[in-house]
């Protein structure tokens, strides 16, 4: 795939990132990272090499210790509660794996939590969120509480939740993790319909090959590194650039 | 915010025991509160019209013995009151005594009638004696102005001596007894709260008839101007100093005449209600303290509860503010809401209480005033609010400090 990014939305430079402690866990060792707008990309990786922590980075969920991120021309960093709030709430739509919906709210009600942030009339917000419900075949189910929802359910009502402010990118992190292979490649259709009708952004955080394969870019992390676009990945979980054994590539 | 308020009450029923919890001990503190304060005022009201049904501001003065040597006179000298004292204590103390009211104790060997006798007394007294001494006429009138003027053989029976002497206490009136032998109308009977059994007769006849050397037994003296203990104890010494030269006493000695008032007890009694009131409102804040503490606790274990809950907000964007604002929201409906309720159920004991009590004379009475009025309210209201927003506060500057992606973790 060729590197020809258009106008980078997310631009990470010389990211580090150490969790602190008795034993200070070194996370990501220096991320350089570019995804273009309107980008389907996938971070695929080993449990424990670092995904999560880059993505609550880049969903400023968590903060970083050196290097620079800037997300639509907005360098984070240092940024006030308030304003990193404001920037997830405007520009970030987020998906996990547990879905994180709040089990005493209705699907229409968690949909329209984000816009009552906003200051949003209720009326408009329930409007949006039904339509936004009605876009993942969900209409119906508008007012059944998370739990009366089957897995796939649920995680289509959290694409909508990420979807009703419109926000610039959208991050799931192992949006399919808790999901059978079936529904797996249904949430993955809904995000390459959407990826491929609205040209939202989409970054999916996954260890699945199966998934990787589903988006129309693959950044490969190892051990809290990026791997270049022209390396392998050995068994033993390193990377070699510009292989030239062949052997190694088996 | 009808908006939060939405977001608030569907938060508090989806744990309805522990709202159902909170707002209990609320509603328990309040009510104890409640309960409590309007207990006091009953009994601090009803303590107040009780001391103040005696009357003015009195002292009543007795004769006694001196307890020291004076200008060539021994101790132990009797010192007798009498008649003229009256003019000159009212002259010497014109700023602070209203009237002087003399009462002679007379002894007559037997009051009879026809029909029976008893061995009683009679006291000489004025009109005032009639208010001063709580008496309540039952038929007739008392002594009078023109009966101490013309010195006019009438008497005032007790309701006792009425019936033995008449058979009935309607009979008695216009009838006429014999006193010592000398025929006295019977102008009206009266009872007396404390029981009392005298008859009484005008000063002036009393005097005439008993004391030709002018002797009186008992001086009540009526004042005015007397606001305070201080002002009570001036007075004292002012009256006692008048005496003491006109009856050649020191001064300084506590017992050549007794006084006796009931004003200096009313004044400490004030001061035992201003304590009772205190430490009532002492007792209420403690009690709305450890309802703050409680409230707070639970809210506590709530904001520890919704952590996760907390996390996702944050995540799809909402401010500390906002979190802020719903734990303080809720955490103030909820003290707020079943405050009222422990309120409303505090009043209807009150009422209760009141309408059990309330009826019933004298002693009971101690409780029938019982009852909170309406500036309570609005200040248990405002203590409510804030007591509530107190409650919340930590709990919810704690919920802050966890960040949003460790709050996403917990669960
Ligand atoms: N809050 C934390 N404190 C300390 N270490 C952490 C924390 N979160 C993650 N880690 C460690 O950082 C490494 C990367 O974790 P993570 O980003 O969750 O990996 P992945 O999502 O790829 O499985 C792991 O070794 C994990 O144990
Ligand atoms: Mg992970």
């Amino acid at each position: 795939m060729s590197a020809t990014i258009p106008q980078p939305i997310i631009r990470l430079t010389d990211v580090n990132k150490t969790y602190p402690g008795a034993v200070p866990v070194h996370v990501l060792k220096g991320i350089n990272l570019e995804i273009g707008r309107g980008e389907l990309v996938s971070i695929m990786g080993a449990s424990g090499s670092g995904k999560s922590t880059l993505l609550n980075i880049l969903g400023i969920l968590d903060n970083y210790d050196t290097g620079t991120y800037v997300l639509d021309g907005t360098l984070i960093r240092d940024l006030s509660e308030n304003r990193a709030a404001e920037l997830r709430n405007r520009m970030i739509g987020f998906v996990f794996q547990s879905f994180n919906l709040i089990s005493y709210k209705s699907a229409l009600e968690n949909v329209a939590l984000p816009l009552f942030y906003q200051g949003v009339s209720r009326r408009k917000r329930n409007k949006l969120a039904l339509e936004q419900l009605d876009r993942m075949g969900l209409a119906d189910r508008a007012h059944h509480l998370p739990g009366e929802l089957s897995g796939g359910q649920k995680q289509r009502v959290a694409i909508a939740r990420a979807l009703i402010t419109n926000p610039s990118i959208i991050l799931a992190d192992e949006p399919t993790g808790a999901l059978d292979s079936r529904t797996s490649k249904e949430v993955m259709q809904v995000f390459r319909d959407l990826n491929a009708t609205t040209g939202m952004t989409i970054v999916i955080v996954t260890h699945d090959p199966g998934v990787g394969e589903q988006t129309n870019r693959v950044i490969r992390i190892v051990d809290g590194l990026i791997a270049p676009d022209n390396s392998i990945i050995t068994p033993d979980n390193s990377i070699v650039v510009n292989p030239t054994d062949p052997i190694i590539v088996e | 915010m009808l908006d939060l308020f939405r977001e608030i009450v569907q938060a508090l029923s989806n744990n309805k025991t522990r709202t159902a919890l909170t707002g209990l001990s609320v509603a328990w503190g309040i009510f104890m509160l409640i309960v409590l304060l309007g207990m006091a005022n009953g009994v601090t009201s009803n303590f107040r019209r009780e001391v103040q049904s005696g009357g003015d501001e009195k002292i009543t003065i007795f004769s006694g013995r001196t307890s020291e040597g004076w200008q060539g006179y021994k101790e132990g000298r009797f010192i007798q009151l009498e008649d003229d004292d009256r003019a000159i204590l009212a002259s010497q103390n014109g700023n602070i005594v209203k009237d002087v009211h003399p009462t002679i104790y007379g002894r007559a060997k037997r009051i009879s009638t026809p029909m029976d006798y008893t061995s009683g007394s009679y006291v000489g007294c004025d009109p005032y004696y009639l208010e001063s001494q709580g008496l309540t006429i039952t038929s007739g009138r008392f002594v009078n102005n023109l009966d101490m003027e013309q010195m006019r053989k009438v008497i005032v029976l007790s309701e006792s001596s009425a019936e033995l002497l008449f058979g009935s206490i309607e009979q008695a009136v216009g009838g006429q007894v014999d006193v010592d032998g000398i025929a006295f109308k019977v102008i009206g009977v009266y009872k007396s709260r404390w029981g009392g059994r005298q008859n009484y007769v005008p000063y002036t006849i009393a005097a005439a008839l008993s004391r030709p050397d002018g002797s009186v037994d008992r001086l009540e003296v009526s004042l005015k101007n007397v606001f305070t203990e201080t002002d009570a104890d001036d007075a004292e010494t002012s009256l006692r100093s008048t005496l003491a030269n006109a009856h050649t006493f020191s001064p300084t000695d506590q017992s050549a005449v007794y006084f006796w008032n009931n004003f200096k007890d009313r004044f400490t009694q004030n001061t035992a209600v201003a304590i009772l009131e205190i430490s009532v409102w002492l007792l209420g804040l403690f009690t709305m303290l450890s309802g703050i503490v409680g409230v707070s606790n639970i809210m506590f274990v709530s904001v520890k509860e919704r952590t996760h809950e907390i996390g996702i907000r944050r995540a799809i964007g909402a401010k500390p503010r906002n979190i802020l604002t719903q734990i303080l929201t809720e955490s103030i409906v909820i003290t707020t809401l079943f405050g009222y309720v422990g309120i409303v159920l505090g009043i209807a004991v009150l009422e209760l209480v009141a309408s059990i009590f309330g009826g019933s004379g004298d002693g009971a009475q101690i409780l029938g005033d019982a009852s909170v009025d309406f500036s309570i309210i609005i200040n248990v209201t405002l203590v409510l609010i804030v007591a509530g927003a107190l409650s919340g506060l930590f709990p919810a500057l704690k919920a802050l400090k966890v960040k949003p992606v460790e709050a996403l973790h917990a669960l």
